[in-house]
């Protein structure tokens, strides 16, 4: 089933910088309904009251990790079939072993293309 | 037994020469020491505020360059309306020529995406700077681990400032406020008759 371009999706990055470039690429592939978080707690919050699609999210952030939200997500009977995309800068093999062992869904290594989002996207909805 | 006492007393009085050695050593570091001691917590500030700067062009480039990318949305459908009038009026060669320039910001597009992606190098020089404030962090404890361990700091309290790196971050703090802004600089280019 391809991804609704309807679907409320959420990015999650402390980084300003890169929740705006997620979100733009995600408007160019026709996903406008996008909304932001800093941190897993916060993404948490916004998940638990209301309902995503999707989830885009950053592996170091302050308060609480994107591999511990991970953990939360797929721990919250609501929450655990929502796909996690993590997009991170954490390139080593034990990271995405790490990830992969919580149940992401897919991987994206920074710098990445919008064709390379656009892609796992792809993959996750099939 | 007087031998071995003997012996004892030979290798303490080497112990005590190479700890009186030791205590010289450092204390002719402690210039430098302190001094650098002094400059970490201005060069982790200085690291950060490279960060903060690059954000603040890089959330820049970002408004323009999505600000080009809703003109582009809107130019396209303009131009998609104007194709279908003329095709309707049987003016099929200015529809198909409408049509090329129609291609052509859908290039212009592909690019001003690879432009906000290319823009994630200031993800990861944030990143870094963080990790290279928090090792900083961690070498100043040190240092004054030591400092207070071996009772520097009356000692040194004069030479603070000594050394290039103090020189250096003297500059950058002195940046801090001395930078001058264009508009500043116009002004007073002004007063002596420039326009």
């Amino acid at each position: 089933m391809p991804a609704d371009p309807n679907m409320k999706i959420l990015v999650v990055d402390d980084m300003v910088t890169m929740r705006r470039i997620v979100k733009n690429i995600l408007k160019q592939l026709g996903f406008a309904n996008v909304e932001e978080a800093e941190n897993g707690q916060e993404a948490l919050q916004k998940l638990r009251a209301d309902t995503y699609g999707f989830i885009v999210s950053d592996w170091n952030m302050p308060v609480m990790t994107g591999i511990d939200m991970l953990r939360a997500i797929r721990a919250d009977e609501k929450l655990k079939t929502t796909p996690v995309l993590m997009v991170t800068a954490e390139a080593q093999q034990s990271n995405l072993v790490e990830a992969v062992k919580a149940g992401v869904s897919n991987y994206i290594v920074k710098p990445f293309t919008a064709e390379t989002l656009q892609e796992k996207i792809a993959k996750i909805f099939k | 037994m007087q031998n071995q006492a003997h012996k004892l007393y030979g290798e303490l009085g080497a112990l005590a020469r190479f700890v009186d050695q030791a205590m010289k050593a450092i204390s002719a570091a402690c210039p430098q020491i302190m001094s650098s001691s002094a400059q970490l917590p201005a060069a982790a500030s200085h690291l950060s505020d490279l960060s903060k700067m690059t954000e603040e062009g890089t959330l820049e480039v970002m408004r323009l360059t999505e600000m080009i990318q809703d003109n582009h949305g809107s130019i396209a459908k303009e131009l998609s309306g104007i194709v279908e009038v003329l095709r309707a009026m049987d003016c099929a060669t200015l529809a198909g020529r409408l049509g090329n320039v129609t291609s052509v910001l859908a290039q212009d597009g592909k690019c001003l995406t690879e432009i906000m992606t290319a823009l994630s190098f200031q993800d990861l020089v944030a990143q870094r700077v963080k990790k290279l404030v928090a090792i900083l962090d961690e070498v100043q404890a040190k240092l004054m681990e030591l400092i207070v361990v071996f009772g520097l700091q009356e000692s040194c309290e004069a030479t603070r400032d000594a050394g290039t790196a103090g020189y250096l971050l003297k500059q950058l703090e002195e940046s801090k406020t001395t930078a001058m802004k264009q508009k500043v600089a116009d002004d007073i280019l002004a007063q002596f008759g420039f326009k």
